[in-house]
């Protein structure tokens, strides 16, 4: 195993300050009480992990903060059975860092900073590495988490192949806190690979030249392409690609600029739409996966950009900073039976109002 | 008017039915329970889905979605009568976009032929149940479908980027996106697996995964059972994910082998048909580990499959094994709970113990490296007294996969099957969280009513005194 991924703390992308007026329970049954009584007296409430992600669609007010910095820790963890349980506020660097000394991982952003797994699955943000296993929300067992009104709901099972009644698990992974605080999750995990490399080459390579890399990432810079497997392997598909490698996974620098956008559409229109980015933009393009994450002036316009990828079935939305225009773009169709979901669980509407696309 | 006038309206006198017969056929699916279909409807497109359930939501008639009618868990079985909407004619392969590795397909179409027909691109639909050469891709989509292969893949929600569907009060939604995490809440992800309860499918854009180079294909032998799953802990253990890790006991061997002639060593206690995929040299490398942990744990023997003729003998035996139980009783109860893999072995001695103890004739073939265990009890359904022990002793499984950290169902469902005995996994306020979302897509229960969710799980108020006036909840 390289090093180089022991080290995603080092790259630590921007935090925002927590509020200084926030609670901090240690309990479900604490985030019960507080949510519970926030429905009665309407006080609205926001949800904060690690405060990576707050920038991430429209900015909520509230009368009160629940941290779930309180709520941290692996419960569970059965490497035979290839699962952890573990709670929201556990920083992903300090799960992947336990994970990692039983030789195995859950696959979660390689660059989090400061962020938990409570708020990477609530922001329904992935790793690198998910064109090789998946987005985070394919990893997503069991969740347990409390309503907008006091309610302590569980979805899902701590087993890898579960259809048990509807799939919480994954509605609530990248529902921004709009349905309630997560309090801990039951993940899929993966083993470590024996090797990995990172190949750096001029151009893109053919999508299947070696079979499903881990990762293929563009930058100003060039291409790198991630390989993990068994030795032979590697060595086998560092040959075919050509171009310099070297061991371990080499990860761009986190994009830094006050604004970062995400552009997200079908893989096949990648080239296209680096063709589109504002000029000089710092990027990180996922290949195979269709994200391309990229820095713009304040002063960019996003609108044409932005019609093109929607146009194409596909959205911009805003990582970091703020902007006059609008994080998240067009709503998705049939906000009607979202709306309806979020009241199913939070009836008086008090958490994360309006956080998610279209306001609701 | 009468339904069935209003419905051939709609559709033609051709595809609305009320031929006994026809009936009798789809008023049950694989599974045991029997309803009573009112009509069966063939639509081809969408349009004609949204007239029907808007005619049935007016007349307060039940839908029940099917296809194939693999299903095992009466998921696809009129018990309140109404209309039964086969999705077999709306089997047409739309678009396949070899470039963003995707296809949009109608869901009719059968699993295999998704396969077949875009192996052309070098790309499969992972997703491969015992029934892919009959079952349909929304059917898979309804009960989220596993198969030997998702062990390494996942089950059919992971190969779903986006579904056309028809909600209770006709209207047509698509949710989802072939562009990676689409915004806002995934509703795609809440209709797969929700078994037709929830909306009709009537269009799919599935994921397709490249074929793989290589492929090496093994049939390890044990002198007992015990041995065999402390081998499939064990590759797991040395970080190793195979494609497939499936599990047969001897009874089940001895009857595929009867019927088959695969070759199987009738002889062991238990076999395991391991598969890996990739590149070569990682194959290699995977097999070489699988072959080390069995000969660690004891297996009495190891071999490979030379060729692709040889392997697709053993997946024949393996995917053909419960028509070979025919030769053992008329009917058969097949069993679908997971439990950790760790807890395998002491579940294995505890299933078999409920058989012996019901004098019951029970084999054992399943995905062993999920832990999702398919007991397969073979009995004749003339005999109530056997029919009666055949449904105590299922109980009783699932009970005891519950009591070791398991689920109800891995992949086939809970349709009416398993559906009272949801409270043995969740709470009163579980439950009535979900059949709130359910409220959400289908307030009035036109689709798939009574499924899933036993009776009185709405019956929690503790929210609704704060729903604002005028709020649809």
């Amino acid at each position: 195993m390289s090093s180089r991924d022991a080290t995603a703390a080092e790259h630590d992308v921007t935090t925002a300050e927590m509020p200084d007026d926030r609670v901090t329970p240690t309990t479900e049954e604490e985030v019960a009480e507080l949510l519970s009584e926030a429905t009665e007296t309407g006080r609205r409430v926001g949800v904060w992990g690690g405060g990576t992600h707050r920038d991430m669609g429209y900015a909520t007010e509230s009368d009160l903060v629940i941290s779930t910095a309180g709520l941290a820790g692996i419960v569970d963890w059965e490497p035979d059975d290839l699962t952890v349980v573990v709670r929201a506020g556990t920083p992903i660097v300090e799960l992947e860092e336990e994970l990692r000394r039983g030789g195995q991982s859950a696959i979660l952003p390689e660059q989090p900073g400061a962020a938990t797994v409570g708020g990477v699955v609530a922001t329904g943000v992935s790793a690198y590495a998910r064109l090789r296993y998946g987005p985070t929300r394919d990893r997503m067992l069991e969740v347990r988490a409390v309503t907008g009104d006091g309610r302590l709901v569980k979805g899902g099972g701590r087993v890898v192949k579960n259809v048990t009644g509807y799939d919480l698990p994954r509605l609530f992974t990248g529902s921004f806190g709009s349905l309630g605080v997560i309090t801990s999750v039951c993940l899929k995990l993966w083993p470590l690979t024996e090797a990995t490399a990172t190949v750096r080459l001029t151009e893109v390579p053919p999508l299947r030249l070696v079979h499903r890399p881990r990762a293929m990432l563009e930058t100003a810079e060039g291409v790198r392409i991630l390989l993990s497997g068994t030795g032979p392997e590697v060595e086998d598909q560092i040959r075919r690609l050509g171009g310099e490698a070297t061991s371990g996974f080499d990860y761009p620098a986190p994009l830094d600029g006050p604004l970062v956008w995400s552009l997200r559409i079908r893989p096949g229109l990648l080239g296209d739409a680096l063709a589109r980015l504002p000029s000089g933009a710092d990027f990180v393009a996922q290949h195979g996966v269709g994200e391309v994450a990229f820095t713009a002036p304040v002063d960019f316009d996003i609108a044409d950009l932005r019609g093109w990828a929607e146009g194409e079935g596909g959205a911009v939305v805003r990582l970091r900073g703020t902007s006059a225009a609008d994080p998240w773009g067009t709503p998705p169709p049939a906000l009607e039976i979202q709306r309806r979901i979020i009241a199913a669980f939070d009836p008086r509407r008090i958490i994360e109002v309006g956080r998610l696309p279209g306001r609701i | 008017m009468t339904l069935v006038d209003e419905l051939v309206a709609i559709l033609g006198s051709e595809r609305v039915t009320v031929d006994q017969f026809a009936l009798h056929l789809y008023s049950k699916d694989a599974g045991a329970s029997r309803g009573h279909a009112d009509v069966v409807v063939f639509p081809h497109t969408s349009e004609e889905v949204a007239a029907v359930v808007r005619l049935a939501a007016a007349r307060g008639v039940p839908i029940v979605p099917r296809g194939a009618g693999t299903g095992l868990a009466a998921g696809a079985v009129p018990n309140e009568g109404g209309i039964v909407v086969s999705t077999t004619r709306m089997n047409q392969i739309h678009e396949v976009d070899p470039v963003n590795q995707t296809a949009w397909v109608g869901p009719g179409v059968i699993n295999l032929d998704l396969s077949v027909a875009t192996a052309i691109h070098g790309l499969h639909f992972a997703p491969d149940p015992s029934s892919q050469s009959v079952c349909t891709v929304g059917g898979n989509v309804a009960s989220n479908s596993g198969g030997p292969h998702c062990l390494a893949e996942g089950s059919t929600v992971a190969h779903i980027l986006a579904v056309e569907v028809v909600l209770a009060d006709g209207e047509t939604i698509t949710v989802g996106s072939g562009a990676p995490d689409p915004i806002g809440l995934d509703v795609r992800g809440v209709l797969v697996g929700s078994e037709g309860t929830l909306g009709l499918v009537t269009r799919t854009l599935v994921r397709l995964l490249p074929n793989p180079p290589d492929v090496r294909t093994l049939l390890l032998a044990f002198d007992t059972v015990e041995a065999a799953a402390s081998t499939v802990s064990g590759v797991i253990a040395a970080g190793v994910v195979p494609a497939a890790l499936e599990m047969m006991d001897q009874r089940m061997a001895i009857a595929v082998e009867n019927w088959l002639h695969a070759g199987l060593p009738v002889d062991a206690a238990a076999l395991l048909l391991a598969e890996v995929v990739g590149e070569t040299a990682a194959v290699d490398a995977e097999a070489d580990v699988i072959r080390r942990v069995a000969a660690e744990c004891g297996a009495a023997s190891v071999s490979l499959a030379a060729d692709e003729d040889e392997r697709a003998l053993l997946w024949k035996g393996r995917k053909s094994a419960f028509g070979a139980v025919a030769q053992a009783a008329p009917d058969y109860y097949l069993h679908d709970t997971v439990v950790p893999r760790t807890r395998l072995v002491e579940t294995m001695a505890s299933i078999y113990e409920i058989a012996d103890r019901y004098r019951l004739v029970m084999m054992n073939v399943f995905h062993a490296g999920d832990g999702n265990l398919h007991p397969l009890i073979a009995f004749d359904s003339a005999d109530p007294d056997e029919t009666q022990r055949v449904h105590q002793a299922a109980q009783e499984m699932v009970e005891v996969c519950v009591s070791r950290g398991g689920v109800l169902s891995g992949e086939h469902g809970i349709g009416l099957e398993k559906r009272d005995l949801m409270p043995l996994l969740f709470t009163p306020t579980d439950l009535d969280a979900q059949a709130r979302l359910k409220e959400c897509f289908d307030p009035t229960g036109v689709f798939n009513p009574t499924k899933i969710l036993p009776e009185g799980s709405r019956c929690f108020d503790l929210g609704s005194r704060f729903v604002p006036e005028g709020a649809w909840v």
